[in-house]
């Protein structure tokens, strides 16, 4: 499941996967961040504070969510990583391209 | 494939086996609570990119099983995967990163990048699969 919050700013949704990212649920995030963007929300955080677990389908949906969102004149980015998905970002050389943020308010800021 | 204190899971090769090998790991983890997290971190991401290759690739269209058993040493954890599906055309030498922005193709990379042994051989009519991460001491 993929709690979407749209009430932060203009523009902007925060995406809150829940539990595992992987092959099982990654074409859901594609779609939720496909549809965000559509409806004008190009700025897009993934806070994935209740995200135990990543694996290469759900980077994957990361990355594909990167491009719908910096198509649709905005960007994505990622916060509050546990240990795992930390890890897969850093094995993969990812977190050049997604950079990991400490908090969602980080996230929004930094530019 | 028993009485070395492992476990073993025999399941459909479908998305929701990822679930199953999950749960598998749990249990795993119940019998060796000595196991420190950053091993089951990168033992649970290698097992999980190949299970997801099993399911992805291995089959040519008919239902397939595959096999998991795992088993928890005191110097590595081992992961032994057996299919009956298609042959994995792969050559593990080989597997690097795609660029930054590929939506996939990473599977193999980070499994290899996640362990510190990876085997893949073809016997007979089986795809046999081990992964081996070494213990923190």
């Amino acid at each position: 499941m993929i709690r979407v919050d749209t009430d932060v700013e203009e523009g902007v949704a925060v995406l809150q996967p829940q539990g595992r990212l992987t092959m099982v649920t990654a074409p859901q995030l594609r779609q939720v961040v496909a549809e965000t963007v559509a409806s004008g929300r190009p700025r897009i955080v993934v806070d994935l504070s209740a995200t135990e677990f990543l694996d290469s389908s759900g980077l994957g949906a990361l990355i594909a969510g990167l491009k719908t969102a910096r198509q649709g004149g905005g960007d994505l980015r990622i916060a509050c990583l546990g240990p795992q998905p930390a890890t897969v970002l850093q094995l993969t050389n990812l977190d050049r391209v997604l950079r990991p943020h400490a908090s969602v308010a980080e996230a929004l800021r930094v530019r | 494939m028993s009485g070395d204190g492992g476990r073993t899971l025999v399941t459909a090769a479908e998305p929701a086996a990822l679930e199953r090998v999950h749960a598998l790991l749990q249990e795993l983890w119940q019998d060796a609570a000595d196991v420190v997290a950053q091993d089951r971190i990168r033992f649970e991401t290698a097992v999980t990119e190949i299970a997801g290759n099993i399911v992805m690739h291995a089959s040519d269209g008919r239902p397939h099983d595959f096999t998991l058993h795992v088993t928890a040493r005191p110097d590595r954890i081992e992961a032994r995967f057996e299919d009956a599906g298609r042959r994995a055309d792969v050559d593990l030498t080989a597997a690097q990163l795609p660029d930054d922005l590929a939506e996939s193709g990473r599977g193999l990379a980070l499994a290899l990048a996640a362990s510190d042994e990876l085997e893949y051989r073809r016997d007979g009519a089986l795809n046999c699969w081990r992964v081996m991460s070494k213990r923190t001491p």
